[in-house]
C-alpha cells in the first residue's frame, strides 16, 4: 500500500524566521519557505522562512537561494554548478513543481510564500540535497551506449539524418531527476519502477538505428514493474525543465513490446 | 558516510508539497472510479438477487434505491461510470500513440471532466423526465 505522509523522523517542523533587511521597501519583500534538515542535529526537517528584498539578486530561482547563502544564512545546502540548465545539479521542487533553479524565473511563481524543498519522496543527505544514487543506478541499468555484435566499421558507425532525427526529443535529458522524482509511481515503488527518466534513456537507445541489442533490451524491460509501472500521470512530462516527453517515450517503449508479441 | 547515518535521512515531501496538474487529477480520478465502479457492481447483484428473490424483496431493494442516500449513490455510480468510460477513451489513444504531448495531454483531461460531468447529468435528466411521464401515466 502506498504511503501517503512522511514518516516520524520525516515530518516537517516550523523553524527559523529570518525577517526582511533593514529598510526595505515592502513592495519588494517576498517570503520563501526554504526546508532544511542538518544530518548532525539529531533533529526533524524544518520550514526556514525569509523574507528578501528581491531588488538584491536576479532573476532566477538559483539566484535566490545563492542569495540566501551568501547573505543571510550561509548553513543553506544545495547543489548547483552551471547556472544555465545545462548540467541538472540544482533540480528541486519549487512552488510545488520539481524544476532546475537556474532556469525558474521567480517572476513566474503566483504563489505568496515561494515554497523551496528537495526532489520529493527521496532520502535527504542535508537541506535541498538529495540522495540520488538509486537514481544513477537505474540508468546505469539502461546500458546507456551503443551495443553491437557485428564487427565495427573502419570509420564510425554510419546513420541516416532520418534515423538520427528519431534521437531529437531523447538525447537531451541532463539527468536532473525532476521528472523521477515528480512520478506518484515512482513515489510507491522507487526500488522497483525504472522511472521516468531511466525508461527515456532505454527508449533512446532503442530507437537508435546503430543498436544492434534492442531484444535485449526490451527483455530488460518487460516486467509488471520496471516498465509497467507506468499509468500515464504524465507528471514527467509537465515537469520537464528541458521540455521532453518521457510519457510519450515509456508508451512507445509498451508499443514496440506489444508489436513485437506480433 | 556510515550505512547508519544513512537509514536516518529523512524523507523529502512529496504528496504535501505537490501542486497538481489537472493530468493528475484525472489519473487518480480514473483509479477511484474503477474502484467505486468494482463496489457499484455489488450495487448491481444485489438488484438482480432482489429480482430473483421475489416481489417482497425487490420493492424493498427500490425502496432503498429510491431514498435520498440510495439516489446519491446511484448518482455517484453513473458519475464514476461516465468518468471511467470516457477518461477510458484517452488510455486507449495513449495505447496507439497518440495524444501524449502536454497541451494535447491537458485538453483531452478537461474535455473529459466536462463531457462526463455533462453525460451524467443528461442521464438524470432523462430518467427524472421519464419518470415523470410514468408517474402521467404515459
Amino acid at each position: 500500500m502506498a504511503q501517503l505522509t512522511l514518516p516520524k523522523n520525516s515530518t516537517v517542523q516550523k523553524g527559523k524566521h529570518w525577517p526582511a533587511p533593514v529598510g526595505a521597501d515592502p513592495k519588494n519583500v517576498r517570503q520563501f519557505r526554504v526546508y532544511r534538515y542538518d544530518p548532525d542535529s539529531g533533529e526533524n526537517p524544518r520550514w526556514d522562512t525569509y523574507d528578501l528584498d528581491t531588488t538584491q539578486f536576479g532573476p532566477m530561482m538559483l539566484h535566490v537561494i545563492i542569495y540566501i547563502k551568501d547573505h543571510v544564512d550561509a548553513t543553506l545546502t544545495f547543489r548547483r554548478s552551471c547556472r544555465e540548465g545545462v548540467c541538472g545539479s540544482c533540480a528541486m521542487n519549487i512552488d510545488g513543481r520539481n524544476t532546475i533553479a537556474c532556469t525558474k524565473p521567480l517572476a513566474d511563481i503566483k504563489a505568496k510564500v515561494v515554497s523551496i524543498s528537495p526532489l520529493p519522496h527521496q532520502k535527504v543527505v542535508k537541506d535541498l540535497v538529495p540522495d540520488l544514487n538509486d537514481f544513477y543506478a537505474q540508468h546505469a541499468a539502461m546500458q546507456p551506449y551503443l551495443k553491437t555484435t557485428t564487427a565495427a566499421p573502419d570509420k564510425e558507425w554510419k546513420q541516416s539524418i532520418k534515423d538520427r532525427e528519431k534521437l531529437d526529443g531523447l538525447y537531451e535529458c541532463i539527468l536532473c531527476a525532476s521528472c523521477s522524482t515528480a512520478c506518484p509511481s515512482y513515489w510507491w515503488n522507487g526500488d522497483k519502477y525504472l522511472g521516468p527518466a531511466a525508461l527515456l534513456q532505454a527508449y533512446r537507445w532503442l530507437v537508435d538505428s546503430r543498436d544492434e541489442a534492442t531484444g535485449d533490451r526490451l527483455d530488460a524491460l518487460e516486467d509488471p514493474f520496471r516498465l509497467y509501472r507506468c499509468h500515464t500521470i504524465m507528471n514527467c512530462t509537465q515537469v520537464c525543465p528541458k521540455g521532453l516527453n518521457p510519457a510519450k517515450a515509456i508508451g512507445a517503449i509498451k508499443q514496440m513490446l506489444v508489436e513485437r508479441e506480433g | 558516510m556510515s550505512a547508519e547515518r544513512s537509514d536516518q535521512r529523512p524523507l523529502s515531501p512529496f504528496t504535501t508539497i505537490w501542486r497538481w496538474h489537472v493530468t493528475m487529477v484525472t489519473s487518480i480520478l480514473h483509479r477511484a472510479s474503477g474502484v467505486a465502479l468494482y463496489g457499484g457492481v455489488f450495487a448491481m447483484v444485489a438488484w438482480l438477487a432482489a429480482a430473483a428473490e421475489g416481489p417482497a424483496m425487490y420493492a424493498r431493494y427500490v425502496h432503498i434505491m429510491i431514498s435520498w442516500p440510495g439516489r446519491a449513490l446511484l448518482f455517484g455510480f453513473t458519475l464514476a461510470l461516465s468518468f471511467h468510460l470516457l477518461n477510458g477513451v484517452r488510455y486507449l489513444l495513449w495505447g496507439r500513440g497518440i495524444g501524449y504531448d502536454k497541451a494535447a495531454a491537458d485538453r483531452s483531461a478537461w474535455l473529459v471532466i466536462v463531457l462526463s460531468s455533462i453525460l451524467t447529468l443528461a442521464i438524470w435528466a432523462s430518467a427524472y423526465w421519464n419518470l415523470g411521464l410514468l408517474a402521467m401515466g404515459g
